[in-house]
């Protein structure tokens, strides 16, 4: 689908020099001089480095057609995340450099989305929240009353996460795994 | 868009009201005056690539078309001629057809001043003494005090990044930047026909675009993202002719005495000798309002008095524009404007 550079949205999938990129941030911005731009921040899928780019905000983009299918995530190696499409049981695999810092949230078994184009994978659309039970966590000093006041901790997978001062070990909270921050306890 | 109530932006907003406050301070120490001024006007300075917010007075069978206010400078340079000195503007101005996004919105809020008797190079080192007494403020205890921590708590959050030091600029051409970081030459930059060309080379698309678009996008695309990240803000001065606005052309008449500064690759904002011929003046404007016949912009009314005024005589100086809610986001180290607001209109 043909759409103006000035609709781009973050998510979106798109050919820039010819090769397949996400958008992972899309912004108006007007010069003052010369027509508005669309100051967009692209991921290439096959390097995972990212590239800034200026459309104008008129300029015709390509939006590529992508599909999403429902995948278990099986486990990781050094590079590479492995899942498998549970109807199928055809496996596919993405570099962890491709899918970022998200991927340390993931539990094995988990379900999720993996984006594909032309039966390839491309990456995986982010939940918006994960599930994490705590493995290591300090107990909060006494007298440390301050409001809002956090403390790290370990959850499963084993990522580090800044958590309220009354959270437990044990507990099992969640994540917003695209900015690492706790969203409560569940 | 809606209405959107955000409460949990107060402490940022405490910390945007600290920064409104340094500046206010920093402006009256200094001697400039502050001017309150009308958003509605019933004529606008003509700029090719700004659309504009109208509306209608209306009484009985009277109607005034008005426009809001893009920019407080067709009021500023009345009172300059008028012979007010040193002034300054902090308030809303309103810019249609540019969507909301992390660091623009419609209804912002401009910083706009002037000083007399300088040039654009002069006044830079005004902007790096407002930019570091307005981090000494919110550095100090009482400060910290008063947002309740909030602004520690960001610092905090950014410790790990570089951090940014307000003693000096980091200065480069417009025609060195574009040198060392896009690859264009000198002799590129300053021929049309050799810059669209080079435009083209680096995979640019050239159909319809014009010298401004292109630079605007390379500028953009290869250029902004690099500035202001050696722990310095940086200096961009010295733009092509064909980007000139109101400033002033330089002796040879290949630039115009204009900078724009950025931060964290960012512009904040900009300055310039102003133009006071109004001869020049008057064909900057037919040029900009052709162009903005071409473009289907809206026809508003052309200030013909701010010519006049120009015509009686604006005394040599430099204005400078600064994006206030832009200037918070730096000192706040937030990533969008819409985390300074109480009430945001998204």
């Amino acid at each position: 689908m043909r759409v103006n550079a000035g609709n781009l949205k973050k998510g979106e999938f798109i050919f820039f020099q010819g090769e397949i990129c996400q958008v992972q941030k899309a912004d108006f911005y007007s010069p003052g001089k010369g027509s508005a731009l669309m100051k967009a921040r692209l991921k290439n899928l096959i390097s995972a480095k990212n590239v800034e780019y200026a459309y104008k905000s008129n300029e015709q983009v390509e939006v590529l057609d992508v599909t999403s299918v429902d995948m278990q995530y099986i486990y990781k190696d050094k590079e590479n995340l492995h899942f498998m499409d549970e109807r199928t049981f055809n496996q596919s695999s993405l570099p962890i450099s491709v899918v970022g810092g998200i991927s340390r949230f993931f539990k094995e078994g988990e379900k999720m989305f993996v984006y594909m184009y032309n039966d390839k994978p491309l990456t995986i659309r982010p939940p918006m929240s994960v599930r994490l039970k705590i493995i290591e966590a300090e107990d909060a000093a006494k007298g440390d009353t301050v409001s809002g006041a956090k403390k790290p901790v370990k959850v499963e997978t084993g990522a580090t996460v800044m958590v309220p001062i009354f959270v437990k070990v044990g507990e099992t909270i969640s994540i917003n795994p695209e900015t690492g921050e706790y969203t409560g306890r569940v | 868009m809606k209405i959107q109530t955000k409460v949990k932006n107060l402490n940022n907003y405490k910390i945007y009201l600290q920064v409104e406050k340094a500046v206010n301070e920093f402006m009256e120490t200094n001697n400039y005056l502050k001017v309150d001024l009308p958003v509605l006007s019933p004529a606008l300075i003509p700029e090719s690539y700004l659309e504009v917010f109208e509306t209608e007075f209306k009484y009985f069978n009277n109607k005034q078309k008005l426009y809001l206010t893009p920019s407080p400078e067709l009021f500023l340079k009345r009172l300059l001629v008028a012979g007010i000195g040193n002034c300054y503007y902090l308030g809303r101005s309103f810019r249609n057809s540019e969507p909301n996004s992390d660091w623009h919105s419609p209804e912002f809020m401009m910083l706009e001043f002037y000083k007399v008797g300088v040039n654009y190079l002069q006044i830079a080192d005004e902007i790096l003494k407002m930019l570091k007494y307005v981090d000494n403020k919110l550095k100090s205890p009482a400060s910290a005090k008063a947002s309740h921590s909030a602004f520690q708590a960001t610092r905090d959050k950014s410790e790990g990044k570089q951090k940014l030091k307000f003693n000096k600029w980091e200065k480069f051409s417009v025609a060195q930047a574009f040198s060392k970081f896009a690859g264009v030459k000198k002799e590129e930059l300053f021929d049309e026909k050799l810059f669209i060309k080079k435009a083209k080379e680096k995979g640019y698309k050239i159909n319809n675009a014009s010298y401004e678009d292109l630079f605007s996008q390379i500028l953009a695309s290869e250029i902004e993202p690099k500035l202001g990240r050696n722990g310095y803000p940086t200096l961009l001065y010295d733009y092509p002719r064909q980007l000139a606005s109101l400033a002033k052309l330089s002796k040879d008449e290949k630039t115009a005495e204009r900078c724009e500064f950025y931060i964290n690759g960012l512009e904040v904002g900009g300055f310039c000798t102003e133009l006071n011929n109004y001869k020049e003046q008057m064909r900057r404007f037919s040029q900009e309002s052709g162009k903005r016949k071409k473009n289907k912009l809206i026809n508003h009314t052309i200030d013909k008095g701010f010519i006049k005024a120009l015509k009686y005589g604006l005394p040599f100086c430099t204005g400078a524009g600064i994006g206030f809610e832009r200037l918070v986001m730096i000192f706040a180290n937030m990533t969008s404007i819409d985390q300074l607001k109480l009430i945001n209109i998204y």
